[in-house]
């Protein structure tokens, strides 16, 4: 029974062509600002495109990219994000980001959040964040 | 006199060594400002930390990226500090966003980061103060990204990624990179000037 639960499993996670794991965002206050980090896998033939993501904790969700230019830290909005065929794409610190304006809670460490993810071709990915300490 | 030449080698590598280690980049005790730490309580930046080693930095509470790494870096490198039983170490995220960074904001933004505010400060102050301090220290700040929400405007910063290390003297004695900090390097540097 427990192999028969282990492979279908396996195969569920196999037949899902995009999966999300590690997915956690800052801890802010409310009214302030923060950011989920994730890993986006795509394990299909073909690239797929994140164009957005929603959730009813912020006023405004952009996707961004954090840089250094000259010495200097500056943050870009990014349209959308292609994914690889067969491979993952890192949302994280200092880099590409999920920016959350506005926080409509306090998010503390250890609580955990619902976001949405909007593909070009797959279906909607529901995701569940924890807030990190930091 | 042969040892006496030998002795004066050394003597000069030594100190050629030390200054290349720690060259004093900027003299910062030279003007105080009136700055209010998270408590609203009156802190004369940097003339109340004289005597103690400073780890500083610029921060804006509303970023969502790269100071809150930086300030988590500190507190790494306080956790650390606390561990060797190292006690003569200050702590300051001075904001460069001061109209919107009051005393309580700073307040809330520690608080829901857990730390410990024996000996770290989130300072803040009249633009004014804030803006000679921070050309002070050459960091760099500009304007950033503006966007609205509904009928609240929301701005964001283009910022330099710096912590400093500051000696007993109110000199700048060493900068690191803030948010990809060498935690390692910069104990080490402090522990040198704790020698």
């Amino acid at each position: 029974m427990i192999l028969l639960f282990s492979m279908l499993t396996l195969f569920s996670i196999h037949s899902q062509k995009v999966t999300v794991r590690h997915a956690w965002l800052r801890p802010a206050n409310k009214g302030m600002n923060s950011a989920l980090y994730f890993e986006v896998r795509n394990n299909s033939e073909k690239p797929e495109t994140l164009f957005n993501v929603t959730s009813n904790i912020a006023g405004m969700i952009q996707l961004h990219e954090s840089y250094m230019e000259k010495g200097m830290m500056k943050m870009r909005m990014v349209p959308f994000i292609v994914i690889k065929p067969h491979s993952t794409f890192v949302f994280k610190e200092g880099s590409y980001h999920i920016m959350l304006i506005l926080l409509k809670k306090d998010l503390k460490p250890g609580s955990k959040e619902i976001f949405f993810l909007h593909f070009k071709n797959e279906n909607n990915l529901k995701v569940i964040a924890i807030v990190g300490k930091n | 006199m042969k040892y006496l030449f030998r002795f004066i080698i050394f003597i000069t590598i030594l100190f050629y060594g030390c200054s290349r280690r720690f060259p004093e980049k900027i003299n910062i005790a030279r003007n105080s400002f009136v700055l209010l730490n998270q408590d609203s309580s009156n802190v004369n930046f940097p003339f109340d930390y004289k005597g103690k080693i400073l780890v500083a930095t610029f921060i804006y509470t509303n970023c969502p990226d790269i100071c809150p790494m930086t300030t988590y870096n500190m507190q790494q490198v306080q956790k650390k500090l606390e561990q060797k039983n190292i006690n003569n170490v200050q702590f300051a995220a001075i904001s460069f966003d001061p109209i919107r960074d009051t005393p309580s904001i700073l307040k809330d933004y520690a608080s829901i980061r857990g730390m410990n505010l024996n000996n770290f400060s989130f300072l803040t102050g009249n633009k004014k103060s804030i803006y000679s301090l921070i050309k002070n220290f050459n960091f760099l700040v500009l304007p950033g990204d503006t966007t609205q929400v509904g009928t609240n405007p929301v701005y964001f910063f283009t910022h330099a990624d710096k912590i400093y290390l500051i000696d007993q003297q109110g000199r700048i004695r060493n900068e690191y990179r803030g948010s990809k900090l060498d935690k390692n390097k910069l104990l080490s540097d402090i522990k040198y000037l704790e020698d």
